[in-house]
Parts: structure tokens; C-alpha cells; sequence
């Protein structure tokens, strides 16, 4: 097969469509939320942050993170080149996400707590992931050696995939602020249909902006090894 | 009466968005160069 940059041209332009598509989505959410949801009485319009602040971390936690991590084993395992390209486009999406659930949730968190943080289970676990995204990254950037610099950085990926069940069990396990999931839970939904349908709709705009990041990242990516093999030739 | 707090609100759909623009800008930016 030929190392023809150009290759990646398709990747990139289809990851920018979904992108700036999701991204309106993401508007379309925030009007939906604004106007179409009701006003919790207790919270108030703070209360609304959960529409992207959940998403977010839904997207981060169940998607994002777990996706690098099986992508990670699997690169350990077959040693195929696209596996580590796709973990490391996906740990750099998961640590913009996880950037998101961190920010809005000390902003939801003073007015209705009455403190931006709390030493919660369930906060400071995040906070680790996304401690753990950055090592990822920085771990990438240090090492040059392809094969070295995927097999080290899967082993990462494969931790925060390991820390994903302690974060979902945090408000289980030990008593916090946070509160205990409202949707992913065994029982049905705790919400008046305006709030989950606004949330679901989230959830889908939001998993859409995760694949356009992630296409584009990966794209990127797929080119400068095309080009480094090119010039390598 | 809900709670008058809507400036918190407003201010994490300012740093949300400016967050997923960023980085928005930033891939479309190495993507651009990348397709040169």
C-alpha cells in the first residue's frame, strides 16, 4: 500500500462535517433546555447545567474512555497501527469532555451545595481520570518510537478504562454530595418527559460530537504517519 | 419561588461552549494543514 497523505483527506473532511453538525446540535440543546424545560423549584435555573454537564459525562465515562481502553487491549493484542491511532484520537476527546464535566460542575455545584468543590468520591475520581487523560498525552508526546509509544501509552488507556466502575459505583459506595444517577440506574427514569427527553437528546448530540472529534483526530493523525512514511520511503 | 441563579447557568454555557469551540478551531486548524 502506497503512503499517499492524501488518504487521509476523506477522514478529515468527514470528521469536520460531523463536527460542525454536532456542533449546532449542541446549540439546539442548550435553546431546548433554556426554553423548553421546565424550572426545578428547589435549584432553580442552575439546574439546567445538567443538560451538558450529564452528556458530557456520559459520553466521557461510558464512551470516550471505555472505547480507548478496549481499543488499547486489542492494540496489545493484534499490534495493528489504527487501534493505537483511534485510543490515542479517542483519550484526547475523552480529556476534553471529562475538561467539561469538571468546569460546569463546580459551577452547578456552588449555588445548589454551596461550595465549587467537595472532596466527593465521585468528583475526585474524575478529577484522577482526568489526570490520568493528560499522562496519556503526555506520554505520546515524549516517546517517538511508534511501536514503544503505543504500547506504553495502551497500558494507560487500559487504567482509566479499569477506573471507570469505581466512578459509577462512587455514589454507591461512599456517602457524598454528588447525586445518585437519575437515568443509567436499574430502575425507570426519575424525570418529567420534558427533562428526558431534552437529556436524550443530549446524550445523541453529544455522542455525535464525540465521533466528529474523534474522525477528525484521527484523520490528523492518519496523515502525518502517512506523510512521516512518505518522506521515510 | 425557585432561586434566583441564573448567572451560574449562563456562565457554564459560556465555558462549555468556549471549551468545545476551542477545540473545535484547533482540530479544524491542524486539520486544514494537515490536508495541504
Amino acid at each position: 500500500m502506497t503512503a499517499d497523505p492524501s488518504r487521509a483527506n476523506p477522514v478529515i473532511t468527514r470528521g469536520m462535517v460531523l463536527t460542525v453538525l454536532a456542533l449546532a446540535g449542541v446549540a439546539a440543546v442548550m435553546m431546548l433546555a433554556v426554553r423548553y424545560t421546565p424550572i426545578e423549584v428547589n435549584q432553580g435555573l442552575a439546574q439546567k447545567i445538567f443538560y451538558i454537564h450529564v452528556p458530557s459525562a456520559v459520553v466521557a465515562i461510558w464512551l470516550a474512555v471505555p472505547m480507548t481502553g478496549l481499543a488499547s487491549i486489542l492494540y496489545l493484542w493484534l499490534h495493528d497501527p489504527r487501534l493505537d491511532r483511534f485510543a490515542a484520537a479517542s483519550a484526547e476527546v475523552a480529556s476534553v469532555f471529562c475538561l467539561v464535566v469538571l468546569t460546569t460542575g463546580p459551577i452547578w455545584g456552588k449555588p445548589i451545595w454551596g461550595t465549587w468543590w467537595t472532596w466527593d468520591g465521585r468528583l475526585t475520581l474524575t478529577l484522577f481520570l482526568f489526570f490520568l487523560l493528560l499522562g496519556y498525552q503526555t506520554l505520546r508526546a515524549a516517546i517517538r518510537e511508534p511501536l514503544e509509544r503505543g504500547r506504553f501509552s495502551a497500558v494507560l488507556g487500559i487504567m482509566g478504562l479499569v477506573l471507570i466502575p469505581f466512578i459509577h459505583l462512587s455514589v454507591y459506595l461512599w456517602r457524598g454530595l454528588h447525586p445518585k444517577p437519575v437515568v443509567l440506574k436499574p430502575s425507570e427514569p426519575s424525570l418529567p418527559p420534558e427533562m428526558l427527553h431534552t437529556l436524550l437528546i443530549g446524550f445523541a448530540v453529544f455522542t455525535v460530537l464525540y465521533i466528529g472529534f474523534v474522525t477528525l483526530r484521527y484523520g490528523i493523525q492518519l496523515a502525518q504517519d502517512l506523510r512521516e512514511a512518505a518522506d521515510a520511503a | 419561588m425557585p432561586p434566583d441563579n441564573g448567572h451560574y447557568l449562563v456562565a457554564a454555557y459560556i465555558v462549555a461552549g468556549v471549551i468545545y469551540l476551542g477545540y473545535t478551531v484547533s482540530l479544524m486548524v491542524r486539520g486544514s494543514r494537515a490536508r495541504k
